[in-house]
């Protein structure tokens, strides 16, 4: 159990690290850091990993049980799947600044969802470790 | 008072009435007295209120017997337009008073006609019949209580109107019969608006502008009809209250108004007449009533821009050192001083900007924080050792070898000697340090289709012969680069070696990796191998004579050229005549699906199909190439997905459909060579700044973004304009003006030159400043580019709906603007700058890229147009959505040089068009020349050339100059109107009355006026919006 935890945990941080990476991709191209190209481009690399790990994640829940963590966990898959069958999981280069507002939104929800499912999985994880010594 | 206002109007079609309306408006009175009859029995009734009354009632009257008894209620609503009652206002307060209706009266009418009383009084007595017989004529009548609207409709059109008298103004004279008939006590408030008018009307008078109301004359009468309209009875609820208040109160209103008047009319003296009145459209709820009259509004009245676009040169005047507004132009003049201010404004902030080349100077001064570089609006400080930025306000050093001392009014003694500081426009040539390379050499390359398609309409040949007739004119000599790859199943390169005699083609027939055969000599230097691409050029059309393959493969093939010229960048000249079908970026035939329009999936169609196409052009434009389409086919080749490649890439699209050589060759010819020979800024970029406070947020065009506010325009030239929309970013603005600078920077061979635009507009706490400051072209421009984006993704429907609404709402919040102030209650109102915004704005709607469904339009030229109406400057816009239409055969008789000053713009609608006549229609692409029935054979066969008894197919009919005058002429004509603007060339076609179905979709979709199916005529628009703007 212990283990299913660790690894929801640590799948949950490289979500985080993933989306805060886009955000800062677009940050950094309103600011006028770096160009539209590089910076779809980058994006573009790992928006198809993050929707890879979030659906492991989910499934991780599922398997393992943890109902509730699915569930929370679920919404956010459908989500992805939505976009990608309507082909718009990629930032396009062209338009990328008529979308810029839409793409940072879009990327902050998934960052507070994300954030949620990271303490729920510490705390979740933290009780089940004391429930563990309260059975020693 | 009132007979000022009365004296400005220039009545049209009645005599009399406008001002001298009044006055004369007694005479004419007397005329129809048929009237009277009727009339005179509700009056008495009313008389005793107002003598004044009996006259108006007498309008009525003439209407409907019946109406009579609705007068009361009608008058009421008049009373509103009191505007007209306001003239009166000097009655008012005289006459208000229950003095006596003929007392009072006497007052009032003594200014505006001594006559007029005799009549008044008549009414109430038997006089009635006089002052009917004024109103008499129906129409007087009806105009009577609008006053203005009688009037105004001749007027609006015309100049006449006295629109000086502003809608209000022009109202008066009427009202005040109206109005004193109807209610003495309104007449009060009225004349509170007829004092302002009264002053107001003065400036408009000098202007001469003619007031755009749009008046039904019939509505009037409905109005007395019954109380019909809603915003009559409205009115009349209203009037008893008003009456009393106003009638108090009209000394101090007057007053009051009189500014307000002044500013609304007065507007002038900024603005010129603005209000417009426009239309009671009463007569719409009017219509309801049984036995009315049609729809009262007057359609020849209705506003019209037959002399096409008027650029804002006004605004010169008022700022000498802004750039000419051919360059840069602002949809309102005035920038919005707060948010809530631009909320109210509910037509798009923004800019259309041109880039055009003027001449240069040496040096480059810039701000030190937002770059921006030295102007005429830069002020000197310290002496002249510093400058003050004027977008950004920081103080900036003069550098030593610039300093040059400044006067007592802060202007630099040399102002005058430096180009850049006395003129709005000015180039400057870029130090190194701009350089992000060397200039490149201008190179061309061309993609060819060579399939069968191509082959067999002759296009190979066209396409070869004027490449080659343009070599010698293509910019950059000596550097000139050129390369050629044409392709079907397979891909040909061809060596261009200057060591070779004949060009040497090699085939690749690998798709899936394409690759260069050659690692150079695909894009040679023009002048060394001369020799070899004239003989290519030479053998092009034989060399693929035989070819029957079908196939396509452009999507390798853009590949295959994006390696060639990814170093250098430059021009990518596209000819598709199929469908792409091999290889990557292959396109099916989505076609056109009925069973789309009108669902959520409708607007995918507009869009590319396939991310190919979209990567390709950012690939482009990272490596600085601009990509023209020219597409041929006569079926469908999903214009939407190969124009993405123009969009993006700074270029064009331009769209054949069933391309002949016979009949598309000249069209081809011209513009293909505009292309390749006009002056062409390459691999540059654009940025726009703009003052503190305000910033650009969405940017239309084809063109694109490198960051947020730079625009990245491979190659750019004089026909491609921007759009862009501001946005403020503070909630209030402190500064007085808001500085715009747009610098593009271009190679200028061999060095970089910047081109700057300076131009100011000031900041305006004022919303009806801002409408009086409108630019109808910026608006109309920007407002179509957002329509064609919005088309994208959603429903041409909607975007209809979408449009109309910022129509309504804009013309609603100018409508709350005066409404109260001035009580035109049942009055379309909407300010001079924006009198042709309705028509405008239907005309965008039933355009080519926006017209109807699935039927109407095919799919590729909708998408065609939507891609040539994102780059139209707005002069060209405006003709593209209002084509401009002359009768042509009465001039065809004169003299050669007169012929061109002779030809006169017609209104767009089946009425002008009289069968015995011949018409022309222009729309910047195509002409259109349409043979009336009644046509007298003879000038039908000198000018075809062909005799019209043996039904020859006119859509083969080629124009050619004949041996006879009428035939010479004509091509004059055609030769005149092409002059005018060289980017395209207009294809000629022509038509005969009757000739289904190609008169349907070549001309009748084109007069936008008419009612065509499921859309509006102008004058259905215009009460639509009346009644919207109502609600």
């Amino acid at each position: 159990m212990v283990f299913v935890w660790l690894t929801a945990f640590f799948l949950v941080v490289a979500l985080i690290v993933l989306v805060i990476y886009q955000l800062m991709c677009l940050a950094d191209l309103e600011f006028d850091y770096i160009n539209p190209f590089d910076s779809s481009s980058r994006i573009n690399k790992v928006v198809i990993p993050e929707f890879v790990l979030q659906a492991a994640l989910s499934v991780l829940f599922l398997l393992s049980g943890h109902w509730a963590m699915f569930l929370l966990s679920a919404p956010m898959v459908y989500y992805n799947y939505t976009l990608y069958q309507r082909r718009q999981h990629l930032v396009d280069v062209t338009e990328i600044f008529n979308h810029l507002g839409r793409e940072k939104k879009r990327r902050l929800f998934k960052i507070v969802g994300l954030i949620v499912l990271l303490f729920l999985s510490l705390f979740w994880s933290s009780g089940e470790a004391r429930q563990q010594d309260h059975f020693l | 008072m009132q007979p000022p206002m009365g004296n400005d109007r220039p009545p049209q079609g009645v005599p009399g009435r406008p001002v001298s309306a009044f006055v004369p408006g007694a005479a004419t009175a007397a005329p129809p007295p048929s009237s009277f009859g009727a009339a005179s029995a509700p009056r008495a009734p009313f008389a005793p209120p107002p003598q004044a009354a009996a006259s108006p009632a007498a309008p009525f009257a003439a209407a409907p017997p019946a109406a009579m008894a609705g007068y009361r209620g009608p008058p009421p609503p008049q009373r509103p337009f009191g505007a007209g009652p306001p003239q009166q206002g000097p009655f008012a307060a005289a006459a208000p008073p229950p003095q006596g209706p003929f007392t009072s009266a006497p007052s009032s009418q003594g200014p505006f006609a001594a006559a007029p009383q005799p009549p008044s009084q008549g009414p109430f007595g038997t006089a009635p019949p006089p002052s009917q017989g004024p109103f008499g004529t129906a129409p007087p009548p009806s105009q009577g209580p609008f006053g203005t609207a009688p009037p105004p409709s001749q007027g609006p059109f015309g100049t006449a109107p006295p629109p000086s008298q502003g809608p209000f103004a022009a109202s008066v004279p009427p009202s005040q019969g109206p109005f004193a008939s109807a209610p003495p006590p309104f007449r009060p408030p009225p004349s509170l608006v007829q004092s302002p008018t009264a002053s107001g009307m003065a400036p408009p008078s000098v202007y001469v502008r003619p007031p755009p109301p749009v008046q039904s004359q019939p509505p009037p009468v409905q109005g007395f009809y019954g109380g019909p309209p809603p915003a009559n009875q409205q009115f009349p609820m209203s009037r008893p209250a008003f009456q009393q208040p106003v009638q108090t109160m009209p000394p101090p209103p007057m007053v009051g108004f009189g500014n307000q008047a002044a500013y609304a009319t007065g507007g002038p003296p900024t603005g010129g007449t603005l209000q417009s009145l426009v239309e009671d459209f009463q007569s719409l709820s009017v219509s309801s009533a049984p036995g009315s009259l049609d729809p009262g509004v007057d359609v020849k009245g209705l506003p019209r821009p037959l002399d096409g676009d008027e650029e804002p040169t006004k605004v010169l005047e008022a700022y000498p050192l802004n750039c000419h507004p051919r360059y840069f132009r602002l949809t309102t003049h005035a920038i919005p001083a707060s948010q809530s201010l631009v909320s109210r404004w509910h037509l798009p902030l923004g800019a259309v900007e041109v880039p055009v080349i003027n001449f240069g100077s040496a040096g480059v001064i810039r701000c030190r924080r937002c770059r921006t570089y030295i102007n005429p609006y830069a002020t000197f400080a310290d002496a002249g050792r510093k400058w003050r930025c004027n977008l950004c306000t920081l103080l900036n050093d003069v550098p030593g070898e610039y300093f040059c001392g400044i006067d007592g009014s802060g202007r630099r003694y040399d102002a005058d000697q430096r180009p850049e500081l006395s003129k709005g426009t000015v180039e400057f040539v870029a130090p190194t340090e701009y350089m992000v390379r060397p200039p490149m050499p201008p190179s061309y390359f061309f993609l060819i289709d060579v399939s069968v398609s191509a082959v067999r309409s002759g296009l190979l040949e066209v396409v070869a012969k004027t490449i080659k007739s343009c070599l010698d004119d293509l910019p950059g000599f000596p550097r000139t680069q050129i390369g050629f790859l044409t392709f079907d199943s397979t891909l040909h390169f061809h060596n261009f070696k200057s060591s070779l005699s004949q060009p040497q083609m090699m085939v690749v027939a690998d798709l899936d990796d394409v690759f260069l055969p050659l690692p150079d000599d695909l894009l040679v230097n023009l002048v060394d191998s001369r020799h070899v691409v004239e003989s290519f050029l030479d053998s092009l059309p034989n060399m693929f004579q035989d070819n029957v393959n079908v196939e396509s493969a452009l999507g390798p093939a853009l590949k295959a050229a994006f390696m060639v010229m990814s170093q250098i960048g430059g021009k990518l000249l596209v000819f598709q005549s199929t469908l792409p079908s091999l290889g990557v970026g292959r396109l099916r035939l989505r076609g056109d699906d009925v069973r789309a329009y009108g669902t959520d999936k409708e607007h995918s169609l507009r869009v590319p199909e396939d991310p190919f196409y979209k990567q390709m052009a950012a690939e482009f434009t990272k490596n600085q190439i601009a990509v023209d389409i020219f597409s041929f086919s006569d079926k469908y080749c999903d214009i939407a997905s190969l124009g993405s490649l123009a969009k993006y890439t700074g270029g064009q699209v331009y769209h054949y459909p069933s391309f002949q050589a016979v009949t598309h060759g000249d069209k081809l010819k011209h513009e293909l060579s505009r292309d390749l020979t006009r002056e062409t800024a390459w691999e540059s970029v654009m940025r726009i700044r703009c003052g503190k406070g305000v910033r650009f947020t969405t940017y239309h065009g084809h063109f694109m973004l490198r960051s947020t506010d730079l625009l990245a325009l491979p190659a750019v030239d004089s026909d491609k304009a921007f759009a862009m929309q501001l946005s403020l970013e503070e909630t209030l603005m402190t500064t007085q003006t808001v500085y715009f600078q747009v610098a593009l920077l271009y190679p200028f061979l061999p060095i970089w030159r910047i081109r700057v635009h300076t131009a100011a507009a000031p900041v305006v706490t004022d919303l009806g400043e801002m409408y009086r400051q409108a630019d109808t072209g910026a608006i109309v421009s920007l407002l179509s580019r957002i329509a064609v984006e919005n088309s994208l993704s959603d429903k041409l429907d909607s975007v209809r709906q979408q449009l109309q609404l910022k129509l309504v709402r804009s013309l609603k919040e100018y409508r709350n603007l005066y409404v109260v102030q001035h009580r035109i209650g049942g009055r379309l109102i909407y300010p001079e700058s924006l009198r042709f915004l309705p028509l405008y704005i239907l005309s965008i709607c039933k355009s080519l890229a926006l017209r109807g469904g699935y039927a109407d339009v095919s799919l590729d030229e909708r998408c065609a147009a939507g891609f040539s109406m994102m780059i139209l400057p707005a002069k060209k816009l405006l003709n593209f959505i209002y084509p401009s239409l002359y009768r042509v055969d009465e001039v065809l008789s004169m003299e050669p040089d007169r012929i061109g000053g002779s030809l006169k713009q017609l209104p767009l609608t089946m009425q002008c068009l009289d069968t015995g006549g011949l018409y022309l229609l222009d729309d910047g692409f195509t002409f259109l020349v349409w043979l009336g029935r009644m046509l007298p054979p003879e000038l039908v066969n000198n000018i075809l050339g062909v005799s019209l008894a043996n039904f020859p197919d006119l859509s083969k009919v080629q124009l050619r100059e004949c041996d006879n005058e009428y035939s010479r002429n004509f091509m004059k004509i055609l030769g005149t109107l092409r002059e005018r603007d060289p980017s395209y060339h207009q294809l000629c076609r022509v038509v005969r009355q009757g000739e289904q179905p190609r008169e349907g979709f070549l001309l009748l979709s084109n007069l936008v006026e008419d009612q065509m199916a499921g859309t509006s005529s102008y004058m259905d628009w215009i009460l639509q919006i009346h009644r919207q703007t109502q609600s």
